[in-house]
């Protein structure tokens, strides 16, 4: 028997039976489905921690103190005063807060900070205006509120004068930010930012969770980088203490992060995809059970137990792989619908469909194996006379 | 063409086994219209089993075309029912998801004979059991001598010089039996060796060798009616 024969054979086999090819085929149906959504809402989220980082200019150093450093607000002024070429440096508080208004509430990253934040050019007011200096001089209870935020509480309204109770006070709306697009987390769309001060005695700490340090030009950018550096090490005596990275630097960890994300994502759809396949190798039992007989039949006229192995592994073959293609499918259709109703972005990715394709063939290929090879064992005889 | 000495066939059953076949030893010389005719149970279907080898015998040795094949593999035997033996079963044993043309076709393509070759060979065989009005047809849609001509058709598509028929008219009435018959019979004068199980006198008279076996026992040889 040729290739070609046997593959006929299997693709009608599965058309004779519809119904049961597809339940067969559901289980890497939804493995293939799910490595393509999955994968892409992983490269979504990767993409959004990059747009985010981009929308925060190209100059700009984070400086970040490691655990148990102090690092209070009197760091702003000795970055500034030790590093000429910085243009803008900020200090940023992080946490996060319930925000009520009326009946609704939300939850949101909560940025304490100073209104430099705007100098770094990675905001655009929609409404009002960002904090003042005075916001900070007389801890006035100011909150900005980042797109999402303000759209989730207020709707397309302008709430702009409107109260918002945070942290058990009550802030008045100054500002409301223009979207900066898609990104979960502490995308700016979902953030608000409020007077540095007023976070540090909200939050009781005077500590800071980083400063941002603005440089003119990329040059500049990095000389900061090594005069922080050399700044830090030698103060506190070791590098960790306090790490200056640059964005690029961030982007590249917070990108391995979200790598080690998404491959456990896939790898997570491929367990699927694997039970996809018990799924194919427990119906290819039965159905090398069902067809004794013909087995029989076919050794009695010449079949060699390979033709045998060959016809049955192809039918599993073509089961995986069709499967495969109908997951492909799916995952396309999931990957435009999951965000709609994932509210994440999802990123599609071919190489998802290839390694997606490559493992139902592998799938098809190991568990199609074990019954193909049963069959083959089938004494013709035997075969011949089992009954049904 | 088929020489067999001392061959046995036990079947375990239980603990216990039967024996199916007690040391039969005959000969078929090439050429031969030879009947086979026992009793039910006697062990006919059983030894045509082991002449075919679908079954390999408990012991005992056969030669066919000259050559030793005791000792022959499931992929040598395979290849040798592919291309010099045909075989017809009592239970004809169609494959009923196949129509009648793609069941004669199943030896051919066995033999990688390329598909509209095979096509053409099979629509042939099936003219000759005069059935290439049912070529399309299922196996269940057909009737039992219908079903019986497309299992001969299957057996003769590869042409081969053994054709092994366990009853093959045993389902068949008188006449359509006759036309099968002197079907065979016309094979036969072509050179083929054609081995009939039957319970039939009339069959086994117009055979030139007719091997007669009780319990397992191959009687005495005696000469058939001649042909
Ligand atoms: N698979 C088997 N297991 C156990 N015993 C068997 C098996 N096949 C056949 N037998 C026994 O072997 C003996 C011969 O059976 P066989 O089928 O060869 O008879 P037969 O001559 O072909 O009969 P019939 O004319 O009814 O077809 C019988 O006693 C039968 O019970
Ligand atoms: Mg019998």
């Amino acid at each position: 028997m040729t290739w070609a024969d046997s593959l006929r054979t299997a693709w009608a086999g599965m058309w004779s039976s519809k119904l049961r090819a597809l339940l067969t085929m559901l289980g890497v149906i939804i493995g293939v489905a799910a490595v393509i959504t999955l994968v892409a809402i992983g490269n979504g989220a990767s993409q959004a921690v990059a747009s985010r980082i981009e929308t925060l200019g190209t100059n700009v150093l984070f400086v970040t103190p490691g655990p148990g450093t102090p690092f209070t607000t009197r760091q702003v002024a000795y970055i500034r005063d030790n590093t000429p070429v910085a243009r803008v440096v900020v200090p940023l508080l992080n946490s996060g807060g319930q925000l009520s208004v009326g009946t609704s509430t939300l939850a949101a990253p909560v940025v304490g900070t100073t209104p430099g934040y705007q100098a770094l050019g990675a905001i655009h007011l929609a409404a009002g205006r960002f904090l003042v200096p005075a916001d900070i001089t007389f801890n006035r209870d100011a909150v900005v509120l980042g797109a999402n935020v303000s759209q989730a509480l207020f709707g397309a309204g302008n709430p702009v004068g409107a109260h918002v109770s945070l942290l058990g006070q009550r802030f008045t709306v100054v500002g409301v930010l223009q979207p900066v697009g898609q990104g979960p987390g502490t995308s700016q769309d979902n953030s608000v930012f409020i007077p540095l001060p007023v976070a540090q005695f909200l939050l009781s700490t005077q500590n800071l969770s980083a400063v941002l340090v603005g440089a003119s030009s990329p040059t500049a950018a990095s000389q900061a980088q090594d005069l922080l550096t050399n700044l830090y090490t030698n103060r506190f005596g070791s590098a960790s203490s306090v790490t200056v990275a640059s964005e690029d630097q961030v982007l590249a960890t917070l990108s391995a992060t979200r790598a080690t994300f998404t491959n456990l994502l896939a790898g997570t759809a491929l367990i699927s995809l694997v039970v996809g396949g018990i799924g194919i190798m427990n119906i290819m039992l039965v159905s090398v059970t069902e067809r004794t007989r013909e087995i029989g039949v076919r050794r009695a006229v010449g079949a060699v137990p390979e033709d045998v192995v060959l016809q049955f592994l192809l039918e599993a073959m073509v089961l995986s792989l069709t499967g495969g293609a109908l997951g492909v499918g799916a995952g396309l259709v999931m990957v435009h619908l999951a965000p709609l109703f994932l509210k994440t972005p999802a990123v599609f990715t071919p190489s998802a469909v290839v390694l997606a394709f490559v493992f139902s063939t592998l799938v098809g290929l190991v568990f199609g194996l074990y019954p193909a090879v049963k069959a083959s064992h089938l004494h013709p005889i035997d075969a011949l006379r089992h009954s049904g | 063409m088929i020489r067999v000495e001392g061959l046995v066939k036990d079947y375990p059953m239980a603990g216990d086994t039967v024996r199916a076949l007690h040391e039969v030893t005959f000969e078929i010389p090439t050429g031969s219209l030879a009947a086979i005719m026992g009793q039910s149970g006697s062990g006919k279907t059983t030894l045509l089993n082991l002449l075919a080898g679908l079954d390999g015998p408990t012991a005992g040795r056969y030669w066919l075309n000259g050559r030793d094949v005791s000792a022959f593999g499931v992929v040598e035997w395979s290849r040798e029912r592919n291309r010099t033996i045909g075989f017809v079963f009592q239970a004809f044993n169609l494959l009923p998801s196949m129509s009648a043309l793609g069941n004669v076709e199943l030896p051919l393509v066995y033999r990688r004979v390329p598909p509209r070759q095979r096509r053409e060979r099979a629509q042939a065989a099936l003219e000759a059991m005069g059935l290439a009005h049912r070529a399309h047809h299922r196996p269940t849609e057909l009737s039992g001598g219908q079903q019986q001509r497309v299992a001969i058709a299957r057996a003769l598509v590869g042409d081969p010089p053994l054709l092994l028929a366990d009853e093959p008219t045993g389902n068949l009435d008188a006449e359509t039996g006759d036309e099968i018959l002197n079907l065979l019979a016309a094979l036969n004068r072509q050179g083929r060796t054609i081995v009939i199980v039957t319970h039939s006198a009339e069959v086994a008279a117009r055979c030139q060798l007719v091997l007669r076996m009780r319990d397992g026992r191959m009687l005495p040889a005696a000469a058939g009616g001649g042909a």
